[in-house]
């Protein structure tokens, strides 16, 4: 399976970048996810929607393993990313959330410098020999999320004073950063105006030409507009995943069916 | 939809906003009497602070002070040093007593010069103007520097600690009639001896550099040991409780998992800060003097029974101030791939750290306050001696601030009254000067953005 390993960065094929089979997450006695099975693919946006607390966030903290922070969860089930297991015992997760980034649904830039944001990850990371180098990163970074040329002049001053939607494009820049092979994103819209939900949306179709993307959202027209796959979420289980397009225009499941047209959820 | 807001006889009374009606009459009386209640409560706690600071200062102020006696004289080179090859080690045995007589020379030919007639005085008389500290001090000066000798020198004498009452109006004309210690005639010279310039209270830095003094010589008692002391133990309790209290802190509220013995820990940890401070000093006198005979009345010691009772109070302000961090600055730095260490010290610590400071200056300032377990330890010994320099003078003997309190308290002659109260002046000093230290850090560490 190694060899499915790419070296260069664009990510322009359709292979699997994440396989998960058999799913399950346990918070204490609650049985928050029931066996879920997901392909996630390269050059894709993957977008996952579903009422609140069925799970669809569980499952993408399942992916760079931030529910092992979280004493309480107990996962099981096998998720590969390039065909390795990431629940191996011999993972560090800290060096798979290098490759595996987030965003969060709530703009949470480092109370430091906007440079010092983005440079955080590539230099715990040690990913540049030289401040030269690590200037060159930053700038990369918040080039690909679209903030460059509003804070190309403000490198030095306070992350958490930029307005809502630049902060969280300062989080998807210091997410970019480290040059991971998976972005996540929990709701990364939440907390902005429409607006700034524009300019994330126009950002996310950018990225996945480098990562693949997965999107966590509550907004059904915003997964129509920024996906290509979709995966419906109820109560836990994962019922129903394909094209975007089919999922909205010719849902299988009637959950699915009933959910995007408003009768439950 | 059915009309569920109105009023259940059907009818919605309406009133006018311009008048109130009896509940929010109620609500405003209600809170108006809370804020009453609590303006008494802070006048009650203000009255308490001016009666204190009041209470210290008009008592203690005045041991800043002291009566010296100035006049000038030229040192006797033929009976200070007999030899007179001006070696300080030969110059040595003369005692204080030669020099007690050289200073009663010297200031009954001042008091002649003046053209005052002590009354009824012998020369024996007069020496019991100055304090015998006076002779010592000119011994020492002497022996510092040898080339005084022959010389025209103006000397500064501490006057007795009766003389020094006197013009404190501590002492009177009835009051010393009645005293062994002084005789009125004494007070009359005294107070001739100021009209002439040669007597005078001034400012004595003595009060705050100098050792303490027996029984006998209160105006000599100063605080440079106990203020030493203190400050010795103040090092140990901060190189010491700040790294381990952190530690444990950030050991157990980042790390540790949460099970029974971390709840377990929990508990003892809160009820070790409720530990009274007086069983700390037994542990103290039976682990760090009987079972590793660290030696008795040193800074160490003292340093460590007081890092045993700060380090709960750190760790407890510490852990709040981590808990206060959002846990989405954690998340931030764990999902760009720091590990939970370098989530702890680069990102969460800083963000804890104006909250850990602040808990460690309430530990701090508990423990220089601290005087019971300081007694079961021994540093209420009496220590002329200062100790010498950090790391080695931790291990001598010294006294501490709130113990010289304690001391000078239990001591007959009331001179030592105002020195107490002198010696809570300089205490709240340095604990003002330690809360300006911390304020300054805090504001360097908070984060205004």
């Amino acid at each position: 399976m190694n060899d499915m390993r790419i070296a260069e960065r664009d990510v322009s094929t359709s292979e699997t970048k994440i396989t998960a089979r058999d799913v399950n997450v346990h918070y204490g006695a609650s049985h928050a996810l029931k066996g879920v099975d997901v392909d996630i693919l390269n050059g894709h946006v993957t977008a996952f929607i579903g009422p609140s607390g069925c799970g669809k966030s569980t499952f993408l903290r399942c992916l760079n393993r931030m529910n092992d922070t979280i004493a309480a969860a107990k996962v099981t089930g096998r998720i590969e990313l390039d065909g390795e297991n990431i629940y191996d015992p011999k993972v560090d997760p800290v060096q798979l959330r290098a490759k595996v980034g987030m965003v969060f649904q709530k703009p949470n830039p480092f109370p430091k410098s906007i440079y010092d944001n983005v440079s955080y990850g590539p230099k715990i990371h040690g990913l540049t020999r030289s401040k030269a180098e690590l200037d060159e990163v930053v700038e990369t970074a918040l080039r690909k999320a679209a903030l460059w040329n509003e804070v190309k002049d403000r490198l030095h001053a306070p992350g958490t004073g930029l307005s809502g939607g630049q902060q969280q494009r300062l989080c998807i820049a210091r997410a970019v950063a480290t040059s991971p092979e998976v972005l996540l994103m929990d709701e990364p819209c939440s907390a902005l105006d429409p607006i700034a939900t524009a300019q994330v949306e126009e950002l996310i179709d950018e990225l996945r030409s480098q990562f693949a993307v997965v999107i966590v959202t509550h907004s059904m027209q915003q997964a129509a507009r920024v996906s290509q796959k979709t995966a419906f979420f109820h109560l836990g289980n994962l019922v129903e995943y394909g094209e975007t397009g089919q999922i909205f225009q010719n849902p299988r499941d009637p959950r699915t069916e009933s959910y995007i047209s408003g009768k439950i959820g | 939809m059915t009309d569920i807001s109105a009023h259940p006889s059907g009818k919605r009374k309406t009133s006018s906003l311009l008048q109130l009606d009896a509940r929010t009459k109620r609500r405003n009386a209600a809170e108006r009497r809370f804020q009453i209640y609590g303006l008494v409560c802070i006048g009650i706690a203000m009255v308490a602070l001016v009666m204190l600071l009041v209470s210290i200062f008009s008592g203690g102020a005045s041991a800043f002070r002291q009566t010296f006696a100035t006049f000038e004289m030229t040192l006797p080179a033929e009976t200070l040093d007999p030899d007179g090859n001006r070696n300080p080690e030969e110059m040595a045995k003369v005692t204080t007593i030669g020099y007690q007589n050289v200073l009663r020379q010297g200031l009954v030919t001042a008091v002649r010069g003046a053209n005052i007639v002590p009354e009824g005085m012998t020369d024996a008389d007069i020496t019991g103007m100055l304090s015998p500290e006076a002779a010592a001090d000119l011994r020492n000066r002497v022996l510092n520097n040898p080339e005084l000798l022959g010389q025209q020198v103006e000397i500064d004498a501490l006057a007795h600690g009766r003389i020094d009452g006197y013009f404190k109006g501590r002492v009177t004309m009835q009051s010393a009639e009645r005293d062994a210690n002084v005789t009125p005639q004494r007070l009359q010279l005294a107070q001739a001896m100021a009209d002439n310039g040669l007597m005078a209270l001034r400012f004595n830095w003595g009060f705050v550099t100098k050792p303490d003094a027996s029984d006998q010589r209160p105006e000599a008692a100063g605080l440079g040991v106990a203020l030493l002391g203190s400050l010795y133990m103040m090092l140990v309790v901060l190189v010491l409780s700040v790294p381990i209290g952190v530690a444990a802190s950030i050991y157990l509220e980042e790390f540790a998992p949460k099970n029974r013995w971390t709840d377990v820990i929990e508990v003892n940890i809160s009820n070790l800060a409720a530990v009274p401070s007086i069983v700390f000093g037994i542990l103290g006198l039976a682990i760090f003097i009987n079972f590793f005979h660290l030696p008795q009345s040193a800074s160490i010691v003292g340093g460590l029974v007081l890092t045993l009772m700060t380090i709960p109070t750190i760790i407890i302000s510490t852990r709040a101030a981590l808990r206060a961090v959002p846990p989405s600055i954690r998340d931030a730095a764990l999902g760009v791939g720091a590990s939970r260490m370098q989530a702890v010290f680069h990102h969460v610590l800083p963000l804890a750290m104006p909250g850990i400071l602040t808990g460690t200056i309430i530990g701090l300032a508990q423990a220089l306050g601290e005087t019971a377990p300081l007694l079961l330890i021994g540093m209420v010994a009496f220590v002329r001696d200062y100790p010498d320099g950090p790391p080695a003078g931790l291990f001598d003997p010294a006294s501490a601030l709130p113990v010289q309190v304690y001391n000078w308290t239990q001591r007959a002659d009331p001179a030592f009254v105002e020195r107490s109260s002198g010696a809570i002046i300089v205490l709240l000093a340095f604990l003002l000067v330690m809360n300006a230290v911390a304020i300054i850090l805090r504001r360097k560490f908070e984060r205004r953005w």
